[in-house]
């Protein structure tokens, strides 16, 4: 019970400071712009519930077409951008709530109290991942409910993108979590996440670097580091494809990426109970 | 396993490395002592002497390279042996975007204290820190003083049976200094184990029991204030004493306390004495006590430093 009120307290503590420092009205309130966003500029209008004239983005097709596939395809592209966009907010908000903690004059009291240093990392941890979480649910929700009541069609894949955002976003914050430990400053933290997202893009292109790679060697190192790293690509490929309908084919990718999410936050934790404050 | 001591340190030493181990800092060595429970105990020691050091080792804020630390008898890595432990740190910096009473909740919830219990304590500590009407408000709008206020109230929250305050009169006027005293004076009465950490020698003199010089990462002195002070000062005891003689007074002395609705002075010389009794008789004030003492804490501690 006593853990669990400090948990608690900790979990709590993180969204006070998310308020306090505007980071969940800011999160929110972009939010909001990009739901109002969707909700004007998308005129979809279905006809009887037959193939009609459709009107996306401005675009007027006069071609008959399969709505319920063309409003999957449209998802598709939706959520991959709100999969990018909810991670760039993100991680541009948790990068000071995870150094705050290490503040000198802070840390030592918090240190003080009878609660573990795991507790208090995980506890910052899970309250990032809650702050996030909630935004994500927020603006997804938003968007698929002004999908479903302009086209009629619930495409209840498109909700995926809520996990698939969250689970990414944790995999990246272990990261920034064992740097702010290491280093207590949110901004290297920051630029590491940043790093890891522009470096899965690039180490995903697998089948064009083993093609441009001269010898078995270069192509290992590539294979190797591909393995290693968070595949936030490969992972926003595979919700496109979930919500599109289509066959995701091998987890590995969530896996991997997972156990790097688990090697980062243990390497975090025995960081934070080996340091000197 | 119960113990006498509230604190107990053996063989405590704490190395600081740079980085590439060239080079390294003894910020303590060898530091064995007792703190027994109920008394109320002073560290002293110049800058740079080890004290927010030992502080930190007993709080397990830092590792220590050899030796250790009990609290109440129980290793302090052990997460249940800070619980009883109340601590104000020196610098501290609470955040600034929580109030008053959610500071008080917050860290009062990682004492493990229950919401409903919490609820209760908040209103009386802000009450007894003369914070009543501020705990709504967030913490960015406090002065220095009334940080270090709200800090002695988190540190009670959970009524701690082992108090370690770092300069806990660091910023405070005397008012609220003499508000911190009493409420320190009323929790060493009821049996709390005041570990006091402090560079105001005069106000350790006048509130410890029991002092400690720190001097290079080593203790150079160790006893009880009454066997050291031995030299020369005057004590003087009052009451009736208007407030803006007090006040004068308190200018004057060396160290200045209540106690029991007495008021106390030190004076460093006989004439600071004959001025201070002329300004109370002049002032219709009852002098209670005259009394040499031998030597002030000051000398004890400059003699041991410089020794």
């Amino acid at each position: 019970m006593t853990t669990l009120t400090a948990t608690a307290a900790l979990v709590r503590d993180t969204f006070r400071e998310a308020f306090a420092r505007k980071l969940f009205w800011g999160l929110f309130g972009l939010s909001t712009f990009l739901i109002l966003f969707f909700l004007f500029i998308m005129k979809i209008d279905v006809v009887q519930g037959a193939l009609a004239t459709v009107s996306l983005f401005g675009q007027i097709t006069g071609r008959s077409i399969d709505v319920k596939h063309l409003v999957r395809q449209v998802h598709a592209g939706i959520s991959s951008f709100l999969y990018t966009w909810l991670m760039f907010l993100a991680l541009f908000a948790s990068a000071g709530l995870i150094s705050s903690v290490f503040e000198p004059g802070r840390i030592e009291l918090l240190l003080s109290k009878p609660v573990s240093r795991l507790h208090i990392l995980l506890g910052r941890y899970a309250g990032n991942l809650l702050v996030v979480g909630l935004n994500a649910c927020y603006l997804v929700l938003g968007v698929w409910l002004i999908f479903g009541w302009k086209t009629g069609v619930w495409n209840s894949a498109f909700l995926a993108v809520i996990g698939t955002t969250v689970f990414m976003f944790g995999v990246l914050l272990s990261a920034m979590v064992l740097v702010a430990v290491l280093s207590e400053s949110g901004a290297l933290a920051l630029m590491v996440a940043f790093a890891l997202m522009i470096m899965s893009v690039i180490l995903a292109q697998r089948s064009i670097a083993e093609r441009l790679l001269s010898s078995e060697w270069s192509r290992n190192v590539w294979r190797g580091l591909y393995w290693v790293f968070p595949k936030v690509f490969d992972v926003g490929r595979m919700n496109m494809d979930f919500v599109q309908g289509r066959a995701v084919g091998a987890l590995d990718p969530i896996w991997s990426s997972a156990a790097f999410a688990a090697v980062m936050l243990a390497a975090s934790i025995y960081s934070f109970s080996k340091r000197n404050f | 396993m119960p113990s006498d001591n509230a604190i107990e340190t053996f063989g405590l030493t704490k190395v600081f490395r740079s980085l590439w181990r060239r080079s390294e800092v003894r910020a303590l060595q060898d530091v064995t002592l007792q703190v027994a429970r109920g008394t109320t105990f002073g560290l002293l020691g110049p800058n740079g002497a080890g004290k927010t050091t030992f502080v930190k080792l007993v709080l397990s804020c830092t590792h220590p390279t050899e030796g250790g630390a009990r609290v109440f008898g129980r290793d302090v890595w052990e997460t249940g042996a800070r619980r009883p432990v109340g601590y104000l740190p020196e610098n501290h910096r609470f955040p600034t975007y929580m109030t008053g009473a959610g500071m008080l909740d917050f860290y009062a919830a990682l004492s493990g204290m229950e919401a409903r219990a919490r609820k209760k304590r908040i209103p009386e500590l802000l009450e007894l820190v003369d914070l009543a009407k501020w705990g709504g408000v967030r913490l960015g709008k406090y002065s220095k003083g009334m940080l270090q206020r709200i800090g002695l109230a988190q540190a009670l929250m959970h009524r701690p049976k082992l108090m370690i305050l770092d300069e806990p009169s660091d910023g405070v006027d005397p008012v609220g200094r003499r508000m911190i005293r009493e409420i320190l004076r009323a929790l060493e009465e009821q049996g709390v184990t005041i570990f006091l950490n402090s560079h105001l020698l005069a106000e350790v003199e006048l509130f410890c029991r029991e002092v400690a010089i720190l001097h290079r990462g080593k203790v150079a002195l160790i006893g009880k204030v009454k066997e050291l002070t031995a030299g020369k000062g005057y004590r003087l005891t009052a009451t009736g004493v208007a407030e803006q003689l007090e006040s004068e007074l308190r200018e004057k002395a060396m160290a200045a306390a209540s106690k029991d609705g007495l008021l106390e002075f030190q004076f460093a010389d006989r004439e600071l004495l004959n001025q201070a009794i002329d300004a109370l008789r002049a002032g219709a004030a009852d002098i209670e006590s005259i009394a040499p003492t031998t030597s002030t804490l000051e000398e004890v501690f400059f003699r041991t430093v410089q020794s």
